[in-house]
């Protein structure tokens, strides 16, 4: 994914989103399980001083923004949301560390697409 | 709330309480080691004792269905919402030859009925959402045949607060109600409709269902199991111990952890929501009943396969409540479901805060599944016999206990 634009304020982000931001989780695994250790630095180290104006920005939208560059912003938190834990918890293994496959977890979220 | 904490004091024990009444023995494995008790398990518990299969919001409209497929009771179940509002389950078999009404390739589907009928793809058979049969291609091309007894085959369904349980027992010993008993009142009250955003997942292990059902009723194991994805869990105590016949339940409480930075901001984000913030106040009066600060969730194992872990949003940033259900497949296969339910997001940073704390909880399963497979591998080598089980792995040796029972139960 090589052009997903972003909102106002935020396109310095637009190559992040290019590489974390996705529209479901199962794509958001598959990038996440193939990342490298660096790569959870690089993501943190950008997004979170980032993360607080992301989300007020994210406040102001519905749970399911209509405008492209919106719901693009919405996928970036979500990729966040989901590779922060592996800087923060797991030393920025793709892996949670002595766990089941993750491969082997099927998500069913309903009406949200997986 | 009907229900006011004093009128269930009976059902709250000590330590010293529950140790005089289940006993401190090492209890033993062979319930989980030998392929012929889950024969008995079949017989005697699953197709005899009522089983959550779903939630009246999954189907919210008429003809909504859901089917489940419940290799435990060698069948094909069809949840379906009537023309009338109720939900009803029927064997998702067709009266004509026993083929599948609603053919499926996963465990569990959804789908909507047109017309409030459904129709067999094998020849047509056409059925109401209700039940009875209503056409049949060529009708009077059948010798004989009498539609008015060819209606699906129904199954004992009930609800409680909005779950749907089944009994596939023809004539069940009991109301779902009496079977639920206090356990219904202790959790009964509880908006569980409203937290309609649901994350679930599944796996098949392959372990005997008890050991993964185990695994996940005890707090013991957190301070180890979660150290990479709960570091720092401070002050876990595992306590107000309840029994409730076939079912019992316990509080996890918990100072508190070491958040993350991105957790401390998107915890932040439902923590100032009106509608994610903790809600103590919305817990039914006898759980938590001092209404400690640091309560975490109430931890319940419903007999034989159900958790449903209720926190108010108190645990786990803007969690409602998460369950967790144990369906064998086989002595040695289990299908575990676990989903986490939270209130709708009322936009998009409460969405992806939903997100972060799911992905938290759901990394904590994965902590907890790596060691089912490995456990049931050590039980069947025969190296040892027996479980040794502390106060705080109370609901295990409960539950043994309760299956005990039900297994010696002569027809």
């Amino acid at each position: 994914m090589t052009d997903i634009a972003l909102p106002a304020g935020f396109q310095d982000l637009e190559p992040l989103a290019a590489r974390w931001a996705r529209p479901t989780e199962n794509e958001r695994n598959a990038i996440r399980l193939s990342a490298a250790p660096g790569d959870f630095v690089d993501f943190d180290a950008l997004m979170a001083p980032r993360l607080e104006a992301l989300l007020a920005h994210l406040a102001t939208l519905p749970a399911r923004p209509e405008d492209p560059a919106d719901y693009n912003a919405l996928l970036l938190a979500a990729a966040f949301a989901e590779a922060a834990p592996h800087h923060e918890l797991y030393g920025d293994s793709a892996q949670v560390p002595f766990s089941f496959d993750a491969r082997r977890f099927t998500p069913d979220h309903g009406t949200e697409a997986t | 709330m009907s229900h006011p904490a004093a009128s269930l004091d009976h059902i709250r024990r000590s330590v010293p309480q529950i140790r005089e009444e289940l006993g401190v023995a090492p209890v033993p494995v062979r319930a989980i080691r030998d392929p012929a008790i889950y024969a008995l398990e079949k017989e005697r518990l699953f197709k005899k004792v009522w089983l959550k299969v779903a939630t009246a919001w999954e189907l919210p409209n008429p003809g909504d269905y859901k089917v489940k497929e419940m290799p435990v009771a060698d069948t094909s179940v069809l949840i379906v919402r009537g023309k009338d509002g109720r939900i009803r389950a029927f064997h998702n078999v067709c009266t004509h030859r026993g083929n599948k009404v609603v053919p499926n390739s996963d465990f569990e589907s959804f789908g909507r009925a047109r017309a409030n009928v459904l129709s067999c793809r094998f020849h047509g058979w056409v059925f109401s959402t209700e039940g009875p049969l209503k056409s049949v291609p060529l009708q009077d091309h059948f010798g004989q045949i009498d539609t008015a007894c060819l209606g699906l085959r129904p199954i004992a369904c009930d609800e409680w607060q909005g779950f749907v349980f089944i009994n596939f027992d023809p004539e069940p010993a009991q109301s779902l109600a009496d079977y639920l008993g206090d356990f219904g009142a202790l959790f009964g009250g509880y908006p569980y409709h409203e937290s309609t955003t649901a994350f679930r997942y599944s796996t098949v292990l392959e372990c005997n269902w008890k050991v993964a059902l185990y695994a996940f009723s005890e707090g013991y194991h957190v301070p180890t199991i979660h150290a990479g994805s709960l570091p720092g869990f401070r002050g876990i105590e595992h306590s107000d111990f309840k029994l409730m016949g076939p079912h019992a339940s316990s509080t996890i409480y918990g100072a508190g952890m070491d958040a993350a930075p991105s957790t401390q901001k998107f915890a932040g984000i439902l923590h100032g929501s009106e509608c994610h913030k903790p809600r103590p106040d919305l817990l039914p009066p006898a759980i938590n009943p001092e209404r400690r600060a640091d309560f975490q969730f109430e931890l319940p194992n419903i007999f034989p396969n159900l958790l449903i872990h209720l926190a108010s949003g108190c645990g786990y940033p803007g969690m409602s409540y998460f369950t967790h259900q144990f369906w064998p497949l086989d002595h040695g296969r289990t299908l575990w479901e676990g989903i986490n339910y939270f209130r709708p997001a009322e936009n998009a940073a409460e969405r992806a805060a939903q997100i972060h704390v799911n992905a938290l909880h759901r990394n904590a399963w994965l902590e907890d599944t790596a060691t089912m497979e490995d456990t049931f591998t050590g039980i069947m080598s025969g190296a040892i016999d027996d479980m040794q089980l502390m106060d705080q792995e109370f609901l295990i040796r409960h539950a043994a206990l309760t299956l005990d029972r039900h297994l010696e139960e002569v027809d």
